[in-house]
Order: structure tokens, then C-alpha cells, then sequence
């Protein structure tokens, strides 16, 4: 997404993605989805979520000719996708408790570096014993490796010091992984531009009301846009991404699916306190990994089954729980400023319910219905975790196929993703690099991840929705330690620009990412970080005097998936 | 800790040079006593758009902060304000338009004008600079906004149309002028604001204001007209355009009109004798017999008492830093370690909703009548201690634009009580 050059348009009322360029497409055009003027289209395949898995399986479909239409309800990846520590398994983290989860990991580990190059930063792993880890797992660690294919070699605590400063010196063994970091919403974004120059349409901000039903064939589904305008897709075949929704979108074809929704909380610091990946070696536990991951490091994680992955809190107890596990990784840890908290769930797949979600394996399924509920075009794909989306859309996609009586093959691991050719991985300076070279010739809208102006305008036209809260995820603009205070002012009167909105559109798109911000920012104000939130307000209330902005012309207002849920977002 | 020879004895130390600690000093210093003020850095006046805000919103909207105060206070016990008189208010803000001779203050306490924000918001405000006045929507007929394309802090475009919607009378259109700043596509307020001291810029500015506006239309834009000549910067463009121009505060710091008025105080602050330390920092008490005789300052690695007499406390809130919260949730006093009132361990602290109410928005000192901090007994915790400014707590400065209505009046109390005790 970082670098894109698509273009929104609206068509008979469905917001859609078109490529302005072709680029070099290796296959013949597959048909495009038909559209008709009354907003009905018409597909080979149809996919529900907009998360990596799905984005991944509109991707494969696309690539092997597949006339394919996405939905999903908010932006991309805003769900489970938009909202995890950003690591790269190796699969070390499953070598003893989940060995298939650890093979699909390193597989997917070296396929990604190969095709997505542009998003993966290669900061390497450790997995180190710490004082509170058990000092035995180490040796059921490295055979568990050994037996799963996953690289791991042991380096003296002395160089993982070295590498790690910050680390705790009371470690006692230290192996080196190839972990590494991957920026999920430009994964997302990329591969949704991949499938969009292959074909494919796909429709954010569309929700899904209604799976219809022929008889015992499911037929397609009918969205809601996001005007509040009905649309009406009708597909041969009907695959389920929704993760943790995926029982819910089942339930509406009278079909029958359990997942698991598992609550893992996460929280970013204003910088990075390692450069590597840091794990402990011990079995999968809460507050296990510290990611490094652009400009800010990310401490997690817990696991806790939730009821309703739309409806959850983070409590006070899971924040210390994660500042203690900091502090015990990087001694000092509670003393770094903390910008955020947000948690994700999990689709941990399950049939039979499991005491406890950490239990559950990573492995992903493909459910066909047909099988299971007597329903036919109807697939569900669930289970699983980022590192494995592109091989759980090719499972999903043959299986969808065989529905299709098709045999063409998955092309997906060998294909680089557009701004990946070159097959360079990300650099944390490349930003800074970028701005030396246009230091005065443009101007620099968010300081603290490196904003470009022309990069930001470019990213707005591309969107149909003006959510300042996507454009965050989309160029990073307020991530960093002032979350927003500086720049999203210059934002709003950006976006009022290009966008031509109403002064109350672009007003009411900065209340909505002022509220959207705070969920994340609130559970955790303390030391310089509330003294930042503090001058944050004053800009926004004192200065601006945004509480008293005029809102009275009317707007449209997507709400987005991250906007629905009780929970901080990232 | 021993005094370092040559560190002369100060009547007063001020603690902290925004508003509040400027004023106290200045005062005291007016008044003959050797007063030395130390802050860690430029207080946060630089970061503040000048204007002087008394009371907006109580959270209804306040026409006339003078009138409202009695109410208010006594609706708001725990408020700064239920310690300030009218009269005392009136006399801070009359010494205030005293002590800023070579830019102007205009207004008083009994009427709120509402001058726009950068986003087009009419906000109440009392006493502002004479540049920013002309702005005061319930005067003003049609206006120009004008911006410039190189500024990225002020959108002429969105602060017109918010402006026109906030006050449907008025009609105001937006222009982006293109200045002549060399190429340059990123230049800040400030940068800019250097630029107006110079004629042949100004000059250049004036011919595009002109060819561009209309009719009887005033010209409204972000407050870059100069830094040291902010004066006649703006009457010569005034003249030069003629057109009535007025400021409208920039969003992001720095603040170019909070720079001219920092710059003010502190010039009459060493004009009257008084010492300014910036980069040091009050890191305790030194007590003799249940007395403060002095305080502890960290300068660079090295730490000295200085003895005084009197201590004015006037080194912020939660922005300022002069109230902190650590990762626990403990609220502390960072220089003196004074009582703190605040949410307590297990407490709520923010609550969901960013407009919503947040119990540690409130949190500082709780003082007496004479503005001497107090403890959880409501005696003085010295007797020679006061507070000023946004370290007293019970305030929500920036929702009831009152912050610095309460320093200007607080810190001009505190200088007050003490002249009254030295007689």
C-alpha cells in the first residue's frame, strides 16, 4: 500500500478499486466481476473479510483467472489482521507445542521473504531463557526445532548481549531464529492491489447483511455500502475469511462453524528498545515477545477466550501483566514511554471447545459445507495466524476450485507482490532517506514517522472512505510518540482539500480519529506519555477549540470494524 | 549540601517561567525584592497562542467572565478561581496590559470576544493582542483568510468554511497566498513570522493581499507578523493592504504571538532586576526547622541549595511537567514534593470518551486562601510556600479556556501575599 498507484472510482454505486496501470499481467485477463448499474455484480468467487486471509485468497483466485469480488465491512485489515505484534514467525515459538504450526511457519517464512519482500523488515530472533523461564525447555526447544525444520543455533549470552544491550544479563542460554518483522496493513494493502491489476474488485466498507440461499446452494451474499446502499453479489462459490467471525457469517447461511475468539493484548513503546525479534524460550505464555517493528517496539501477548470478538475490554490487570513481562525482558522497560494499547482476537478453530485458547492449535482449517451442513458454494477458511495467509488462500482457492471443477494451479509463492520485485526487504532508515533527498521541496506532515505530504494526498485519492484513522494505518501518520498531536491538524485540512469535503465532513473525520485515538491512548497515560496527551489537548481543545467545531452540514460516516469494537484498536 | 560560595541569597524563588511564575517574579521584582527565578527550560507561554483566557465556558457559554466568576466558583469550590476576587482579576489583567507595552493587550474581563481558530472556531477569549482583535466574530462583516501554501500549520480553505458555519452572519472565503520564501515548500510559523520583519516581504505579501481582496472585506491571517516588530509589522500591512488585518493563531508550537509575549514578560522580569535561570531545576527542600529556608537545584550534574525566604510554586500541571504520575498511578509534586491531589491508587483515572470526563484532568495542589499548598489536613505544608498557575489543581483549563486567566490572576496573588508579608 505504501507506494500504490491506484485510483478509487465509484461505480453504479459500489465503491471500487481499479488499477490505473496494468502491470504486466502473466496470464490472460480473467473475466472481470460484471457490474450492473443497480448495484448487483456478479462473480466466479466471492470472498468475505478483507483481513490477510481473505485479501490473500481474492489474490490467488484473481491470479488464476477467477473473476473474484471481495466485501468487507470496514477498511482492510482492520480486524485480527490490523491488530498483532507484527512478527514474522520463524516458528520457533511452536517448535514443541504445535509442530504442523511450526513447519507452516518456516515454510511461510521463507515464501513471504521471497514475495514480500517490501514489508518484511529482517531484524533476525532470539529466543532467550530468562530468570523466570524453566531452564529444561531450552534442550526440548532446539530438538523441537530440529525436528521441524525451523533454523536455530545457540550463541553465547555474551554475543546476545552484544547483538540485545538492553536485554536482561541474567539470561542464561540464547538461540538465534530467523524471525522477522512484517508490516501487516501494507502486506494487506499490497496484495489487495495485486489482486485489484489481476482482476479483481474489492469493496471495503461493505458489510455483509445476508447470505442468500438457493435450495441447498449458497448463491452469494448482499452487502450494505457505505451510503447505506444495498448491494447484491451473486457467486458460484462463497468463501468465509472472516477469522473470528466466522461463525457469525456461517450462522447466516444456517451453517455451522466454531471459532474460538481469543483475546491477545499488545503495547507499543515509543521507540525501540531492541533491534531484534526477542522471545523467551519457554512455552507459548503471556508477555512471551518483543517485537521491534518500525519506529516502536511492541511487548506481547495474552490469550484469553472471549465471548464476542466485537465486544471485549483490556483491563488494568492485563497492562501491568504486560509491563511486568517488559521488564522482565529489557530491565527498564517500565520506564520507556508507552504510546499505546490494543488487542486483537485470534480465530483459534475449534469443534469441540477447549479450556483454554493457548491449547488450541494454530493450524488453520478449510471447512466445505457441503461436507458438514448439506449447504454447497459456501467454504469457510479459519484458524491459522498472519504468517500463514498465503498458504491458507491456497488451500481455500483449491478447494474452491475443485467447487468450480477447475484445476488451475496457485502461482502466489513465486509471484512477488507489487513494490517487492526487486526483492529488497524494508529498512527502518528508508523513510529518512527519503525525506533527505526532498528535504526542501516538499513538506513533511507528520513528524514522527517521516509523512510526506505528497505521499499522504496520494494515499487520500486513493480512498473512498475519509477516515483519518485509515490513513494512519495506511502511511503510518500519527503511530509515532505524539500520536496525532502535531499532525493530524494538517491532516484534517489536507484531507478537506483533496478530498473537496464540507468542512463538517473533514471537522467530523477528526473527532472520529480524536475518539478512535483516546481507546488506545487512555488505559495506559502515565509519565512523559501524559504529559504528551496533555499538550495534545491543549492543541485540540485549548488552540483549536475543537469541541465547538460547527457540524451541521451533512456527512456520511463510515464505521469501521475498529470503530464498533469496545476495545482499544492499534 | 552546603551553599556554593557566591550564591547570594535570594527574598524569593520562583519556581517555573510560564505565565504564572513570570508575573509572580516580575512583580516581586518590581517591588525591590531579589528574586530569582528558575525553570528547566522556556515556559510554556511559547507553546501558548497569547491569548489571555479567562473563563469560555462554564461549560455554558460565558459572555462576561467578570459576571460569571462569583457562579462559577461557587459552583466549582475545588476551582482555582473560588480563591480569586473580581477585583483581584480586574488588577492582574490591568498590570498585565501595563507590563506588554510594545504589544498592545486589548479587552477586559467583562466581555468575551471570539476570535476564530486556526480550524474556524469562534473562541472566547477576554483580554488578546490588539493584532488578533479585529478578528472577534461578533464584529466582523465579511472576511479574507488568507493562508500561505507553504505553511502547513493554518488552512485557510477549512477554517473559512468553519467559520462561515459557526457564524452564519458572516461570510468569509479562503485564499492561499504564494509568499516569496525561495523555493522552500515546508516553512514554519515561525520561520515565516522572521520573514515579515523583513519590508520587501511584507511588501510582496501585501501586493497579493491586495489584488486578492474584496470589497469591505477584513483580512484574517495565522499569526506570523513578525516576532520582535509584531507592531509595526502589522500597522504597515494594514496600511499597505488597506484592509483591517488581525492574527489568528497558529495550531502547533511554537506559537509566534506566545513567543512575543514570553519575550515581554521575561524582558521585564531582568529590567526590574530580577534573575532568570533557565536549564536548572528544583529537585527538593531544604528545611530548617519545619521552615523551607531554601531549595535544592540540579544545574547541569551539579546540585546547590539556594536560601530564600519565600517560594513561589509555579512549574505547571500534567503538561508542564510539573505534576507527574508514574507507572503505578502515583500523582507526584516534581520539585517540592507536595501533596497532590488526585485519583488514587485503583481509581478511575481517564475514562472511555475522549470529551468525556477524565478525574485526572483536575489533579494538582490544593491551597488555602492565600495560595499556600496544603496538605490532606488543609494546613499549609510550609508557611512560606505558594503556588501559582496550573499546578494548583481543580481546573480544566483547556475545555473552560480559563488557563491562563488563572496564572495571570494566581501568579499575580501569590506575588501579593508575599509583598504583604515583607511588608
Amino acid at each position: 500500500m505504501e507506494e500504490g498507484r491506484n485510483q478509487s472510482v465509484r461505480l453504479g454505486g459500489v465503491a471500487a478499486t481499479t488499477p490505473a496501470a496494468i502491470s504486466q499481467p502473466s496470464v490472460a485477463r480473467p473475466p472481470s466481476p460484471a457490474g450492473s448499474a443497480d448495484g448487483r455484480l456478479e462473480c466466479e468467487v466471492l470472498v468475505i473479510g478483507g483481513g490477510s486471509t481473505g485479501v490473500g485468497v481474492a489474490r490467488d483466485a484473481a491470479m488464476r483467472g477467477f473473476s473474484t469480488v471481495l466485501v468487507e465491512r470496514g477498511d482492510l485489515a482492520t480486524g485480527t489482521t490490523g491488530r498483532f505484534h507484527g512478527l514474522l514467525h520463524s516458528g520457533g515459538r511452536y517448535a514443541v507445542k504445535d509442530p504442523q504450526a511450526a513447519r507452516e511457519c518456516i515454510a511461510e517464512n521463507v515464501v513471504l521473504r521471497r514475495i514480500a519482500a517490501d514489508c518484511i523488515e529482517d531484524t533476525g530472533g532470539l529466543f532467550v531463557t530468562t530468570p523466570i523461564d524453566d531452564p529444561q525447555y531450552a534442550d526440548r526447544f532446539i530438538a523441537g526445532c530440529r525436528d521441524t525444520g525451523v533454523p536455530a543455533e545457540e550463541i553465547p549470552v555474551a554475543e546476545a548481549l552484544r547483538r540485545e544491550p538492553r536485554l536482561n544479563p541474567r539470561i542464561t542460554r540464547a538461540f538465534v531464529v530467523p524471525d522477522a518483522t512484517v508490516d501487516a496493513w501494507k502486506t494487506v494493502w499490497t496484495c489487495a492491489r495485486s489482486a485489484t491489476e489481476h482482476g479483481a474488485r474489492i469493496l471495503p466498507y461493505h458489510e455483509v447483511i445476508a447470505v442468500t440461499r438457493d435450495g441447498d446452494q449458497v448463491t452469494g451474499i448482499i452487502a450494505r455500502g457505505p451510503d447505506g446502499e444495498q448491494v447484491q453479489i451473486r457467486a458460484q462459490v462463497t468463501v468465509s475469511a472472516s477469522g473470528a467471525w466466522a461463525g457469525r457469517i456461517a450462522a447466516m447461511a444456517d451453517c455451522r462453524v466454531q471459532v474460538l475468539p481469543g483475546k491477545g493484548i499488545m503495547m507499543a513503546s515509543s521507540h525501540r528498545l531492541v533491534q531484534s525479534v526477542v522471545n523467551r524460550c519457554e512455552m507459548p505464555a503471556d508477555g512471551d515477545i518483543l517485537v521491534p517493528i518500525r519506529t516502536v517496539s511492541v511487548i506481547g501477548t495474552t490469550d484469553t477466550p472471549v465471548e464476542d470478538p466485537d465486544h471485549w475490554a483490556i483491563t488494568q490487570a492485563e497492562i501491568d501483566q504486560m509491563l511486568e513481562a517488559g521488564e522482565n525482558l529489557v530491565p527498564g522497560f517500565t520506564a520507556a514511554r508507552m504510546l499505546r494499547v490494543w488487542g486483537g482476537v485470534r480465530p483459534l478453530f475449534q469443534d469441540h471447545a477447549p479450556a483454554e485458547t493457548r491449547d488450541v492449535t494454530r493450524a488453520h482449517a478449510v471447512l466445505d459445507h457441503r461436507a458438514r451442513d448439506g449447504v454447497g458454494g459456501f467454504l469457510t477458511i479459519t484458524g491459522g495466524k498472519f504468517c500463514t495467509f498465503r498458504l491458507m488462500a491456497q488451500d481455500a482457492v483449491d478447494a474452491a476450485a475443485e467447487v468450480l471443477g477447475s484445476t488451475r494451479p496457485c502461482r502466489t509463492a513465486d509471484e512477488p507482490l507489487p513494490d517487492s520485485q526487486e526483492r529488497r526487504f524494508y529498512q527502518l532508515g528508508s523513510r529518512l532517506a527519503e525525506r533527505e533527498r526532498t528535504l526542501t521541496d516538499e513538506q513533511l506532515i507528520c513528524e514522527c514517522e517521516l509523512v510526506r505530504r505528497g505521499r499522504l494526498e496520494e494515499e487520500m485519492a486513493r480512498r473512498s472512505a475519509p477516515s483519518l484513522d485509515d490513513l494512519r494505518r495506511a502511511v503510518r501518520l500519527g503511530m509515532g510518540p505524539c500520536q496525532g498531536g502535531f499532525c493530524m491538524f494538517r491532516a484534517t485540512g489536507i484531507l478537506h482539500q483533496v478530498k473537496h469535503l464540507s468542512a463538517a465532513e473533514a471537522s467530523r473525520a477528526l473527532l472520529a480519529f480524536l475518539e478512535e485515538r483516546w481507546k488506545g491512548v487512555y488505559p495506559l497515560l502515565h509519565g512523559d506519555q501524559l504529559r504528551q496527551a496533555r499538550l495534545d489537548d491543549w492543541i485540540f481543545q485549548g488552540v483549536l477549540d475543537v469541541e465547538h467545531l460547527p457540524l451541521t452540514a451533512p456527512t456520511r460516516q463510515p464505521e469501521s470494524a475498529a470503530g464498533t469494537a469496545t476495545g482499544p484498536p492499534t | 549540601m552546603s551553599e556554593q560560595p557566591g550564591t547570594a541569597t535570594a527574598d524569593v524563588i520562583v519556581l517555573g517561567a510560564g505565565m504564572a511564575g513570570l508575573v509572580a517574579a516580575t512583580r516581586l521584582a518590581e517591588a525591590g525584592l531579589r528574586v530569582v527565578t528558575v525553570a528547566k527550560g522556556y515556559g510554556s507561554l511559547r507553546l501558548a497562542p497569547a491569548t489571555i483566557d479567562i473563563l469560555g465556558y462554564g461549560p455554558e457559554p460565558v459572555d462576561s467572565p467578570a459576571q460569571a466568576l462569583a457562579g462559577f466558583a461557587a459552583a466549582h469550590p475545588e476551582h482555582p478561581y473560588a480563591l480569586i476576587s473580581q477585583v483581584m482579576l480586574a488588577d492582574s489583567v490591568q498590570w498585565l496590559k501595563e507590563h506588554v507595552g510594545t504589544y498592545a493587550y486589548v479587552g477586559d474581563p467583562s466581555t468575551n470576544m471570539l476570535l476564530p481558530t486556526a480550524i474556524g472556531v469562534p473562541r472566547p477569549s477576554a483580554v488578546v493582542p490588539e493584532t488578533m482583535a479585529g478578528g472577534d466574530v461578533r464584529r466582523l462583516g465579511p472576511v479574507l483568510i488568507a493562508g500561505f501554501g507553504v505553511l502547513k500549520d493554518f488552512h485557510a480553505a477549512l477554517a473559512a468554511e468553519n467559520l462561515q458555519a459557526a457564524a452564519y452572519a458572516l461570510e468569509a472565503r479562503p485564499v492561499l497566498l504564494d509568499a516569496p520564501v525561495g523555493g522552500q515548500a515546508d516553512v514554519g510559523a515561525l520561520a515565516l513570522a522572521r520573514r515579515f520583519e523583513d519590508a520587501a516581504f511584507r511588501g510582496a505579501v501585501a501586493a497579493e493581499l491586495r489584488a486578492a481582496v474584496r470589497g469591505e472585506e477584513a483580512i484574517g491571517l495565522p499569526a506570523v507578523l513578525g516576532v520582535d516588530q509584531a507592531r509595526s509589522v502589522w500597522t504597515e500591512l494594514q496600511q499597505a493592504v488597506g484592509r483591517p488585518v488581525f492574527e489568528i493563531p497558529t495550531a502547533v508550537p511554537t506559537s509566534v504571538p506566545g513567543m512575543r509575549l514570553d519575550r515581554e514578560l521575561a524582558g521585564r522580569l531582568r529590567r526590574a532586576g530580577g534573575r532568570l535561570v533557565l536549564g536548572a531545576e528544583a529537585t527538593g527542600p531544604e528545611l530548617r526547622n519545619g521552615r523551607l529556608a531554601g531549595v535544592r537545584i540540579r544545574s547541569a550534574p551539579r546540585v546547590t541549595t539556594r536560601a530564600c525566604r519565600w517560594v513561589v510554586l509555579a512549574t505547571g500541571g500534567l503538561a508542564s511537567g510539573g505534576i507527574e504520575v508514574d507507572v503505578s498511578g502515583a500523582v507526584s509534586e516534581r520539585a517540592l514534593g507536595l501533596p497532590v491531589h488526585a485519583p488514587g491508587p485503583g481509581e478511575t483515572r481517564f475514562g472511555p470518551s475522549y470529551f468525556g470526563d477524565h478525574p485526572m484532568e483536575t489533579a494538582g495542589l490544593r491551597v488555602d486562601g492565600s495560595l499556600r499548598p496544603v496538605g490532606p489536613d488543609g494546613e499549609p505544608v510550609y508557611p512560606n510556600v505558594y503556588a501559582a498557575g496550573a499546578v494548583i489543581g481543580g481546573a480544566r483549563p483547556w475545555r473552560e479556556k480559563s488557563g491562563d486567566g488563572i496564572s495571570l490572576s494566581t501568579g499575580y496573588l501569590a506575588a501579593e501575599a508575599i509583598l504583604k508579608e515583607a511588608g
